[in-house]
């Protein structure tokens, strides 16, 4: 472990042991602390509120489905990472009332401007409410403000249930519909990689709004997914297993450089297929597919091609549906990321969504990737 | 097949993202999103050509081309705006030369790809790969679009500048509609269509309100002597301070040239102490002098309020209403203002009628000229001063201080002045004719504010003078104390010139205008008459005999005779001996007389 970096994690689901755990950081030489907690621990809203606001070195961080700690998933318990630096936060809240590109365009100018624009600093840690609905216009515009060359690493908070709770922790307690950006001291290099490949397409997207597809070549949307995957697999659509079907066939969107952008459909209603993140009217998307292997060794490359680099601090974003995929499986996966991880710290979540540069260098949302980040 | 459906889908999403907003840079905002999204692009600008003053426009062909910036996505690079990237400025100018398509590579693998979006600017795209010629050729279509969209947006532009100057004419027609043009408060139309408001407000809320009329005291002289646009500026002063009274319940309105009307809404219960109030801010709003080039101007003002709809519930009544109660302030010296009652227009509508009447009286021969003996101290008549008199069944009772202040609110009083004036001559005429006593010098007129001001004055009396074929020594001017006060300078120059043809003045009520000394001193009259104030029982008033006293001195001093008048009894008569005044005019040696009687007592 590196001396200069207070960590501390428990298996513990109380409260009162986390407590514990933030009174030692407290006490340690860290002037700020990241802090990463399981859903399952069901803390007391009120109590842990009460926790952040009484805690007296900056704290930030979420509330996630799972916590990755080296090789170890916590299902429940929590992570705190103590820094020797004061690390600066911005948080942009209120997010759901901003209703047009020029409002929230103004609101991250605003900010932007009285950090001074981060003052050079490039780059960030992103954590963010997943269930905030314009998470991605949010993305979009921040680097539309920032600059050329950002590195950005991050994914959303929030449970299982996809009912919307406080899950972003600031000194001012849990907060909604944030998100949040930690500027890093140094710099941050990122990794992305998602196994999935073309399975059938591809189909045009004829009509879409925002995260929903209303029609693919001309025809309601789930019919098409629907048909083909009852025609091309053993799997077949019931009243309620869409979510347990639709894991293993995500939509792709395919870019110029035939880039697969993953778009996991999480919903069919109106025979309308609903993803996490935006999909283009016109643009290409294909049904893709997968199996363990692929997606274990795409983890291994993208910790391989960050382990180039000489760095003391490793964060993963896995999205939690590699894990509801590999199952069993996954320790893995988390295997294959730690093994060739070459820093000493290493700590993530598991996310619904996650963010990253692409090659282009344009903050992007993806889906059901892994994103590992080392500064 | 899939590149062709690719390009085709590309094709088709960057056509549908332009046009989507009708302002330029809001409309290529939004195609250079999708295309920096759609091509996985690194960086994406757009520069629009423009005209001299730097606003968007079409460049025709052969025309120079000016350009500026106008859009990056992402808007900085190393924390600097892209209009000071050197590679992109130098690459822009080299695209906008050539009018073709240009790339470049950067030493990291980057390209920039420059296109031209024809007559409107260029557009270039930063990449981490090579775009392939196939999308490049495939963007030449929809850059003639986004040409045509450019060409909309520019035309909306300016569609949209002109409604808006349209609008800002509109709005200023608006204002000009319902403000005064000189002070820019409420004019009088817009000040009765509040007030059928407020009056429709009242009656509906149950709530009291109130008209103020206020009407400047003496501003006239200010804008005679010092010209129009001395008197604009106060009047734009004063507009300026009555402004700070107003709130969401008081409006302010210039009525007509000094006369200001303030309408009060939803007063409380305690309406009276309300408008008390409000017109004590009034009057400390003009107890700051006006600064007027240099001058300062101390002014005052009368104002006459009503209440609605107690008092009235139409707009012509309470506005009507509150000029009388002005009229009454004024006329009272009220200074804490006057409130309307029922009298004050009956007495207005008596003044009307005597007005009336007094026009019909001049026109029937009913006034007549009473002559008063003027005495010295050895009991020779010297002068006499003539007085009007009116023959009327329900008039002749009346003294001329009742009469005479209504003929002097009109131009009635100009007729009547005239009248006496020549009545006066032709009975000097006929004086003249007769066998006078040597002592008998002057007959006296006296003269209202309105004949001193008349610019022809000094013509009509040397007329009248003139017409009669009469001496100018044997007519003396009568100007109160108080008229000089008013017109000090003009007097001066007046009296001179009447004195220069041997027309005596007579400094008539002196002692009650407070007149400077050293004005006195330049008025070149030859007679002070002591008010018959300081005449009345001044055997027993040490204070007037000793004001008596003052004013015989300043005579002898200034070498002005002086005549008492009003004397009326012995002692008054011995005290004024005593005191050094040697001439007279009173009851105690003759009351105003027909000129027949007159005669008499002459002879």
């Amino acid at each position: 472990m590196d001396t200069e970096l207070f960590t501390w994690h428990t298996y513990s689901n109380t409260l009162d042991d986390l407590k514990q755990g933030l009174l030692l950081a407290q006490k340690s030489y860290a002037k700020s602390l990241l802090m990463l907690t399981c859903n399952q621990n069901n803390y007391c809203e009120a109590a842990l509120n009460s926790l952040l606001k009484t805690c007296n070195l900056p704290i930030f961080g979420g509330i996630y489905p799972m916590v990755i700690l080296q090789d170890r998933l916590l299902e429940q318990g929590a992570v705190i990472i103590g820094f020797k630096e004061k690390f600066d936060t911005s948080y942009f809240s209120r997010l759901q009332l901003i209703s047009n590109d020029d409002c929230l365009e103004t609101m991250i100018t605003e900010t932007l401007e009285q950090k001074n624009y981060f003052s050079g600093h490039d780059s960030f840690l992103m954590f963010y409410d997943a269930l905030t609905n314009n998470v991605e216009d949010f993305i979009d515009c921040l680097f539309e403000c920032l600059d050329h060359n950002v590195n950005v690493a991050g994914g959303g908070a929030g449970n299982l249930d996809l009912i919307q709770r406080p899950c972003i922790f600031s000194n001012q307690g849990l907060l909604s519909n944030t998100l949040l950006l930690v500027t890093l001291p140094k710099k941050l290099n990122t990794s992305v990689a998602h196994g999935w490949d073309i399975f059938q397409g591809p189909y045009l997207v004829s009509d879409a709004q925002n995260q929903t597809v209303k029609s693919l070549n001309y025809q309601p949307a789930f019919k098409v997914y629907n048909q083909t995957i009852s025609a091309k697999t053993d799997h077949q659509f019931t009243e309620d297993n869409f979510l347990d079907i639709a894991k293993n066939y995500p939509l792709g969107i395919k870019d110029i450089n035939n880039n697969l952008i993953i778009r996991d459909p999480i919903l069919t209603e109106n025979n309308h297929l609903k993803c996490v993140g935006n999909i283009p009217i016109n643009s290409m998307v294909y049904l893709l597919k997968t199996d363990n292997e692929t997606l274990i060794s795409s983890a291994k490359r993208a910790a391989i091609e960050v382990a180039n680099f000489d760095k003391k601090i490793t964060i993963v974003f896995d999205c939690i549906s590699r894990m509801l995929y590999l199952g069993e499986h996954f320790n893995e996966e988390l295997l294959a990321i730690a093994e060739h991880c070459s820093t000493p710290v290493l700590f993530g979540v598991l996310s619904f969504g996650e963010i990253a540069n692409s090659q282009s260098g344009a903050i992007r949302l993806f889906n059901k990737s892994t994103i590992i980040g080392s500064w | 097949m899939n590149k062709a459906l690719f390009i085709i889908s590309l094709q088709h999403e960057l056509a549908m993202a332009i046009g989507n907003k009708l302002d330029l840079k809001a409309m290529l905002k939004v195609f250079l999103k999708v295309c920096f999204n759609r091509l996985n692009l690194t960086s994406a600008h757009i520069h629009i050509y423009c005209d001299q003053s730097g606003s968007p426009c079409k460049i025709m062909p052969l025309e120079s081309i000016n350009y500026q910036h106008l859009l990056s996505i992402p808007q900085r690079k190393q924390g600097k705006p892209w209009s000071q990237d050197k590679v992109l400025t130098h690459f822009s100018e080299k695209l906008c030369h050539k009018q073709e398509n240009i790339s470049f590579q950067y030493d990291n693998g980057h390209f920039l790809f420059g296109f031209i979006i024809p007559d409107h600017g260029l557009l270039t795209l930063e990449t981490h790969y090579l775009l392939e010629p196939e999308v490049q050729k495939a963007l030449q279509p929809i850059l003639q679009k986004l040409a045509t969209s450019c060409n909309t947006s520019l035309v909306h532009d300016s569609l949209v500048k002109e409604v808006h100057s349209r609008q800002l004419i509109e709005e200023r027609a608006a204002f000009q509609a319902q403000r005064d043009s000189l002070t820019g408060l409420y004019n009088r139309q817009h000040i009765n269509f509040l007030l059928s408001n407020a009056i429709a407000e009242a009656h509906q809320d149950k709530s009291i309100g109130s008209v103020l009329f206020i009407d400047l005291n003496r501003f006239k002289p200010i804008n005679d002597a010092m010209g129009h646009s001395v008197g604009d500026k106060v009047l734009l002063t004063l507009a300026k301070r009555l402004l700070s009274l107003s709130n969401d319940k008081i409006a302010i309105g210039r009525f007509s040239s000094d006369d200001f009307i303030i309408l009060v809404k939803n007063l409380s219960l305690d309406y009276q102490d309300d408008i008390k109030l409000l017109i004590k801010e009034i009057n400390q709003l003009l107890e700051v002098p006006f600064v007027i080039d240099a001058n300062s101007y101390k002014l005052n003002c009368s104002i006459g309020y009503t209440l609605f709809p107690q008092q009235s519930s139409t707009v012509n009544n309470l506005i009507k209403f509150a000029e009388i109660a002005m009229y009454e302030a004024k006329r009272t010296k009220a200074h804490q203002g006057k409130q309307y009652q029922v009298f004050m227009s009956e007495k207005i509508k008596q003044r009307l009628t005597y007005a009336d009447d007094m026009k019909q009286a001049l026109l029937q021969d009913d006034f007549t000229l009473y002559y008063q003996a003027q005495y010295n101290h050895q009991g020779d008549i010297i002068g006499a001063e003539a007085l009007l008199r009116w023959y009327h069944p329900l008039y002749a009772s009346l003294s001329p201080a009742d009469y005479i202040p209504i003929a002097e609110e009109s131009e009635l009083i100009l007729a009547i002045g005239q009248w006496i004036l020549e009545q006066a001559c032709y009975d000097i005429k006929r004086l003249e004719q007769l066998q006078l006593p040597t002592s008998f010098k002057k007959i006296a007129i006296n003269i209202s504010a309105k004949q001193l001001i008349q610019s022809d004055f000094q013509n009509r009396v040397l007329q009248a003078i003139e017409k009669n074929n009469i001496s100018p020594e044997r007519l003396v001017l009568e100007l109160t104390e108080n008229l000089l006060v008013e017109n000090i300078e003009d007097s001066i120059n007046l009296i001179t010139s009447f004195k220069e043809k041997s027309i005596d003045c007579a400094i008539d009520d002196f002692g009650t205008g407070y007149s400077s000394l050293t004005y006195l001193k330049r008025i070149p009259a030859s007679i002070l008459k002591i008010d018959r104030s300081f005449v009345a029982k001044i055997e027993q008033s040490r204070e007037s005999a000793a004001i008596a006293n003052m004013i015989i001195s300043l005579g002898n001093t200034l070498n002005m005779s002086i005549m008492a008048e009003g004397v009326e009894t012995e002692a008054e008569f011995d005290c004024l001996k005593a005191l050094g005044c040697h001439n007279y005019q009173g009851y105690y040696f003759s009351k105003p007389l027909p000129l027949e009687e007159f005669i008499k007592i002459l002879r």
